[in-house]
C-alpha cells in the first residue's frame, strides 16, 4: 500500500524538481521587475513601479536619448508589416495549393524540409548583400520583407488547411455564376476563411515581433526595436536588472496574449485536415 | 499565385547563391568583389595559412550539439511521459512552464539566463547563494558551455515535449490499461508500451534538433557572446562574427557555405535512411 502511494507521488516530485530552477528564474524575474531591494535573492522588500519609469521617462543611451515608445512603435510597425506580407502571400498561395492542380506542387511539400536545412539566420550574409543591392537595406520595410519570407513556407501550409475546409460546391456555384478565379477568391473565399487570415497574420506578426538577429544585423544601430533596445542596454557597463526586467516584461506581454488567442483559433478550425498533406 | 514562389525564391535561393559566390572572394568592408578562388577554404581546412581557431571551434560545435541533443530528447521524453501520467490539470501546468522558453522573445530568454547566472551577487542564483551564506560563483566563466547547452536544450525540450505529448495522447488507453491489468508497473508500461510507440517522433525530433543545434547561434550570442575567450564560439556563431563584427564577409560566407553543405548532406542522408514520406508526414506543428 505504502509502495503504491509512493509510486503515485514520484512523477509529481520529479516534475517539481526539474521545474524548480525554472520556476525560480521566472518568479525571480517577475519579482525583480516589481520590487526594490531584494532579500534572499528573490523576495523584494518593497513593491514599486519605479522600474517601469521608462514608460514616461526618456532612456539615456550613450550620449543619445531615446524613449521606449519609439522602439515600441518601430516594433509594432515591423511586426505588422511582416504579418501583412505573410498574410497576403500565404492566402494567395494557400488557395492555389488547395484548389488548383499545377506542376511543382509536391515541390512545395519538400521545400519546407529544405528550408529547415538552410535556416534564415545562416543566410544572413547572403540576405545582407541582397538587400544592399536592391537598395532596401537599413530600412524597416525592407527587413520586414526579408523576415516575412522566413514564415511563408509554414504559413502557406496553414492557409492551405483553412481553404481545404471549404466545400468545393461553394466555389463551383460561384464560377458557374460567372465569377473569375480572382473574384471567387476575393469575394467568396476570403470572408469564409477569416479565422485563417487572423491565424496567419498573428503567426507572421509574432515571429517578427520576437526577431532579434535580423533586426540587429540588417538595421542600423540608430533604429532601435524593442529587442535591440534591450540588448543594447544589456551591453552597457552598468546594468540595472530591475529596469531591464520591467522592460522585458512589457516587451513579452503582447506576444503572450497573441499566443493564447492564436491557440484558440487553431483549436477551432482543422488546420491540416483534408486531402493531401496529412 | 506566383508571388509566393518568387519571394521564397528571392529570399532563400538568391542568398544561398550569393553566399556561395562570396565564399570565393575576399569581400571585406569595401564590398568589392575580389575573387581569390579557394583561398578561404584552404585557410579553413588548414592548408597553407591556417586559421588557428578552427580546431577549437570544431570541438565546441561538436560538444555543444552532442550535449544539447540528449538534453532535448531525454528531457522532452521525461517531461512528456511524466506530465501525461499525472492529473491532467497538473500536467498542463508543467507543460505550460516548459513551453515558456518558446513563447517569450529570444532577447528576453537570453537576458533571463544571463541574469540568473550573473557572476556577481546581483545575479539570481548568486543572490540566493549569498543569502544562504555561500560564496558567489562565476557561472558564465567557469561553466559557460554547460549553461549554453542547458539554455538551448530547454528550448528544444519545449518543442520535443509538445510533439511527444501529442503522440502519447494518441495512444489508445486500452493498451496501457491492458498492460496494467497484466500487472505491469508504471515503469514497465512506459518502457514496453509507450516508448516503442514513440519511435518515429523520437527519430524525427532527433534529426530536427540535430540540425537546429548545428545552425543556431542566436541564443549563444545573447547569453555568452561566444566567450569567455572562444569557450562557447560554435561554427555558425564564428561565421556570423567573421562577417558582421570583423567585416570579413568572404571568410564568413565560406564558413557558412561549408555548414550549408553539411546540412544538405545530413538531410539527404536522413531522407535516404528514413524515407521521404515519413519525414513529410511530421513536423506540422513546428515552430
Amino acid at each position: 500500500m505504502v509502495y503504491k502511494r509512493l509510486a503515485k507521488i514520484v512523477p509529481y516530485v520529479t516534475l517539481v524538481v526539474v521545474a524548480l530552477p525554472f520556476l525560480t528564474m521566472y518568479v525571480g524575474f517577475f519579482m525583480r521587475a516589481f520590487g526594490e531591494k531584494m532579500t534572499l535573492g528573490i523576495i523584494p522588500e518593497r513593491w514599486s513601479l519605479y522600474n517601469f519609469r521608462f514608460l514616461w521617462q526618456p532612456i539615456a543611451w550613450g550620449l543619445e536619448q531615446t524613449t521606449m515608445w519609439t522602439a515600441f512603435g518601430n516594433t509594432v510597425f515591423f511586426a505588422a508589416a511582416s504579418g501583412l506580407i505573410v498574410t497576403t502571400i500565404c492566402m494567395l498561395a494557400g488557395y492555389a495549393l488547395s484548389r488548383i492542380e499545377f506542376r511543382g506542387k509536391t515541390f512545395f511539400l519538400v521545400l519546407q524540409l529544405i528550408l529547415h536545412a538552410v535556416p534564415g539566420p545562416i543566410l544572413l550574409i547572403g540576405i545582407f548583400f541582397l538587400l544592399l543591392y536592391i537598395g532596401i537595406l537599413h530600412r524597416i520595410p525592407g527587413v520586414a520583407l526579408a523576415r516575412a519570407a522566413l514564415e511563408i513556407p509554414l504559413g502557406i501550409w496553414m492557409a492551405k488547411g483553412f481553404f481545404d475546409g471549404i466545400p468545393w460546391d461553394v466555389e463551383r456555384s460561384a464560377m458557374i455564376d460567372g465569377g473569375t478565379r480572382f473574384q471567387v477568391w476575393y469575394k467568396i473565399f476570403l470572408p469564409l476563411v477569416k479565422p485563417g487570415i487572423a491565424a496567419v497574420f498573428i503567426w507572421g506578426f509574432l515571429f517578427a515581433w520576437h526577431d532579434f538577429i535580423y533586426v540587429y544585423t540588417l538595421l542600423p544601430g540608430t533604429v532601435k526595436l524593442m529587442s535591440t533596445l534591450i540588448q543594447s542596454l544589456l551591453a552597457t557597463e552598468v546594468i540595472d536588472y530591475g529596469y531591464l526586467a520591467a522592460m522585458s516584461l512589457i516587451y513579452s506581454i503582447p506576444p503572450l496574449g497573441l499566443f493564447i488567442f492564436l491557440q484558440r483559433i487553431l483549436l477551432k478550425v482543422p488546420i491540416f485536415g483534408g486531402k493531401g498533406a496529412a | 499565385m506566383g508571388p509566393s514562389v518568387s519571394l521564397v525564391f528571392l529570399f532563400y535561393f538568391i542568398p544561398v547563391i550569393l553566399t556561395f559566390l562570396i565564399a570565393f572572394t575576399a569581400m571585406d568592408r569595401t564590398l568589392s568583389w575580389r575573387f581569390i578562388g579557394l583561398g578561404n577554404f584552404s585557410r579553413l581546412l588548414g592548408i597553407g595559412a591556417r586559421d588557428p581557431l578552427i580546431p577549437r571551434i570544431l570541438v565546441n560545435t561538436i560538444v555543444y550539439t552532442l550535449g544539447a541533443l540528449p538534453v532535448t530528447i531525454i528531457g522532452g521524453l521525461l517531461i512528456s511521459v511524466l506530465s501525461m501520467r499525472v492529473r491532467s490539470g497538473v500536467g498542463l501546468f508543467f507543460r505550460a512552464v516548459f513551453f515558456i522558453p518558446r513563447a517569450i522573445p529570444p532577447v528576453v530568454y537570453g537576458f533571463l539566463w544571463a541574469w540568473s547566472f550573473e557572476g556577481t551577487r546581483y545575479g539570481l542564483f548568486n543572490a540566493i547563494r549569498a543569502a544562504l551564506g555561500l560564496p558567489v560563483v562565476q557561472w558564465l566563466i567557469r561553466y559557460p558551455m554547460v549553461i549554453v547547452i542547458l539554455a538551448n536544450g530547454f528550448l528544444g525540450i519545449s518543442l520535443a515535449m509538445l510533439v511527444f505529448s501529442a503522440a502519447i495522447a494518441t495512444i489508445p488507453q486500452d493498451l496501457t490499461r491492458a498492460a496494467e491489468v497484466d500487472g505491469a508497473s508504471e515503469g514497465q508500461v512506459v518502457r514496453y508500451v509507450i516508448l516503442p510507440l514513440l519511435k518515429w517522433p523520437i527519430l524525427t525530433m532527433t534529426v530536427w534538433h540535430l540540425m537546429s543545434f548545428l545552425n543556431s547561434y542566436v541564443y549563444i550570442m545573447l547569453i555568452t557572446g561566444g566567450g569567455p575567450y572562444y569557450a562557447t564560439e560554435v561554427w555558425s556563431l564564428y561565421a556570423y562574427h567573421a562577417a558582421f563584427t570583423q567585416y570579413r564577409y568572404g571568410y564568413g560566407a565560406s564558413l557558412t557555405a561549408l555548414l550549408v553543405v553539411v546540412n544538405v548532406v545530413l538531410l539527404l542522408f536522413v531522407l535516404k535512411a528514413f524515407g521521404m514520406r515519413r519525414m513529410l508526414a511530421r513536423g506540422k506543428i513546428e515552430v
